[in-house]
């Protein structure tokens, strides 16, 4: 497990992490999640010794990871895919990382065939890897001495669709054999599927952090997407109730909880084909957390009309 | 969980005393391996050994008969190596921030002392192979030497052996160890060395000429000048001569390594 405790981290006058604590228990993935430039690689290079803490610690299973021998063999770490030798070939780089950790050297083509890099692709120089070649070498590297836990600094990025869902079950397979997983992220989506425990940083700082339950309770729903069938049909209806309707996309938009249009297209008998509450979701709670982080407001997220309003406040 | 609860936190410790500490001599062997690892470490190597072999043909043609022994074939890796290995040294310190592979050799082991102990022995364990090859080098020459015209003598100085090669060499890498980690990125390294081995001992020299009292105290401050007695005439430094190397190697040395050291146990790899 990771400890963070009271983290400051300062570059001359600027806070890059601001006071920050929390805690990413065994069995569980934690994400880590906040805006560009909100501190989180600051925040996990302090973990790893790379940055030395203004103020603050950081302990892992109880040690500063510093005095942990042969750490690659506890904590598995990827901050970032191409920091490595482009002249290096991927096969070349896991087998550093192998001899230095003491590993043999069956342990690397292990790995090559875990995260499904062929024998001509580990041939290759990292320089002619692609984004998603990278990124996957960099978690073969971070699983290759066996730790029980990881720190992964957006471990997505770059991955395809069917990488991404590989990568998920991995990690969760990972936490369920009891295994501490941090990984962070700026897409909440793709965390949200993720992590068990979610972190929220916003300038330094800590804004929320919780399960996805805890974080949405007290955030309620006030709006729905929904398609149905008939649309017109479903509008008169929910009008009926008081309900205000406008038209969005291929569908409507209802400014009430998505379980009040399915009571009402279940008493109407209306078939719908879609219905998902607009807004109020994690990404509004997201956005309103780390608003005045935020480098655009989120009102002028350039999107579609409907999730404009959504994210309006 | 909650952001608060990490002072009240069961920590759960790990199994240290299952991974002992990564011994020092499987970080030099894997230091080894990373300078040569790579195309441009290998031909960089390569090209040197190349080099040495044609300064050899050539001198076994141009050189008189006489001076075709296996002491003045010796000298020619003592003097191409002298130039080229600093720059394996440099390579080996300066790729950790250029190539930003430090990441992750300095999250493989954070004690980041180990890490330049492991370089200093890789780089002198290069050093010491590179310098055997040319050793070898130069006795394929003197039998070249023969082919040209040479009858020549087998008989080594001490003074060449000690000084010349392995002192003059083991400095040049530890300047060269200096100078990459005072600088930390490998072509500004390089230039900072040619500019410390060819233009600094011009300027001295012409400064030299110029001023007698410079000329009196130069080989106390500057240390391509002193050690021209250990490569040079015959090999063995006089008393006053051994006092200007380590003056001028306390300056140029020991103080920008120990500058150097310090330097880069503390910086952020980025
Ligand atoms: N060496 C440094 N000197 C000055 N500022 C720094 C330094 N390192 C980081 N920062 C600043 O600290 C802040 C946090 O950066 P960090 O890389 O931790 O953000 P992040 O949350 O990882 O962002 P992203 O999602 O874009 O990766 C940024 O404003 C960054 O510019
Ligand atoms: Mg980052």
């Amino acid at each position: 497990m990771i400890t963070v405790e009271s983290l400051t981290r300062r570059y001359g006058a600027f806070t890059a992490v601001d006071d920050v604590s929390f805690v990413c228990q065994p069995g569980r993935v934690t994400g880590f999640l906040g805006p560009n430039g909100a501190g989180k690689t600051t925040t996990m290079r302090v973990m790893v010794g790379l940055t030395q803490p203004t103020s603050g610690r950081v302990t892992i299973g109880g040690h500063r990871y510093a005095d942990i021998p042969n750490p690659g063999r506890h904590v598995g770490v990827l901050l970032d895919a191409s920091a490595q030798h482009a002249g290096r070939t991927g096969r070349e780089i896991l087998t550093i990382g192998a001899e230095t950790m003491g590993l043999p050297k069956s342990r690397v083509d292990e790995m090559l065939r875990m995260v499904s890099l062929d024998d001509r692709e580990a041939k290759r120089r990292l320089k002619n890897y692609s984004l998603g070649m990278k990124q996957r070498l960099g978690i073969a590297h971070a699983l290759l001495g066996d730790p029980s836990v990881l720190i992964l600094d957006e471990p997505a990025n770059g991955l395809d669709p069917a990488g991404i869902r590989w990568m998920r079950g991995l990690l969760k397979d990972y936490a369920d054999r009891g295994g501490t997983v941090l990984l962070s992220s700026h897409l909440l989506h793709e965390v949200e599927q993720i992590a068990d425990e979610m972190i929220l940083i916003g300038r330094g700082r800590i804004v929320a952090s919780g399960t996805k339950e805890q974080l949405l309770a007290g955030t309620e729903t006030k709006a729905a997407h929904v398609t149905a069938l008939d649309n017109d049909l479903l509008a008169k209806a929910l009008q009926a109730k008081g309900v205000t309707v406008a038209a969005a996309g291929t569908g409507l938009r209802a400014e009430c909880a998505p379980v009040e249009v399915g009571r009402v297209a279940a008493e109407q008998a209306i078939v719908l084909t879609d219905l998902r509450s607009a807004g109020g979701g994690l990404e509004d709670l997201f956005l309103s957390l780390t608003e005045d982080t935020q480098r655009e407001a989120p009102a002028q997220t350039p999107s579609a009309p409907a999730t404009a309003e959504g994210t309006a406040r | 969980m909650s952001a608060t609860s990490a002072s009240t936190a069961n920590p759960r410790p790990l199994d240290l005393a299952s991974t002992p500490q990564v011994p020092l001599t499987r970080l030099a062997k894997v230091e080894y391996r990373k300078a040569l690892d790579t195309r441009a470490g290998r031909w960089f190597i390569a090209a040197i050994l190349l080099l040495v072999v044609a300064v050899e043909v050539i001198y076994a043609f141009a050189a008189g008969d006489d001076q075709k022994n296996f002491q003045d074939f010796l000298q020619v890796p003592g003097a191409v190596l002298g130039y080229f290995l600093p720059i394996i040294a440099i390579m080996l310190v300066t790729s950790e921030a250029s190539q930003r592979n430090g990441l992750v050799t300095f999250t493989l082991e954070p004690r980041r002392s180990r890490v330049v102990l492991a370089k200093f022995l890789a780089g002198l364990g290069l050093a010491v192979s590179v310098m055997v090859l040319g050793l070898v080098l130069a006795v394929l020459g003197t039998l070249f030497g023969i082919v040209t015209g040479g009858s020549p003598s087998w008989s080594l100085d001490t003074g060449i052996v000690v000084n010349a090669i392995v002192l003059a060499n083991v400095i040049g890498v530890f300047v060269g160890f200096a100078l990459a980690m005072l600088i930390m990125n490998t072509p500004a390294a390089i230039v900072g060395y040619f500019v410390y081995s060819f233009i600094l001992p011009t300027a001295v020299g012409i400064l030299r000429a110029l001023s007698d009292g410079f000329d009196k105290i130069a080989p106390w401050i500057e240390f391509n000048t002193a050690q021209t007695p250990l490569i040079s005439g015959d090999f063995s430094p006089t008393g006053e001569q051994w006092a200007q190397i380590a003056t001028s190697g306390f300056i140029w040395l020991i103080v920008p390594l120990a500058i150097g050291i310090w330097r880069l146990l503390r910086i952020e790899f980025k």
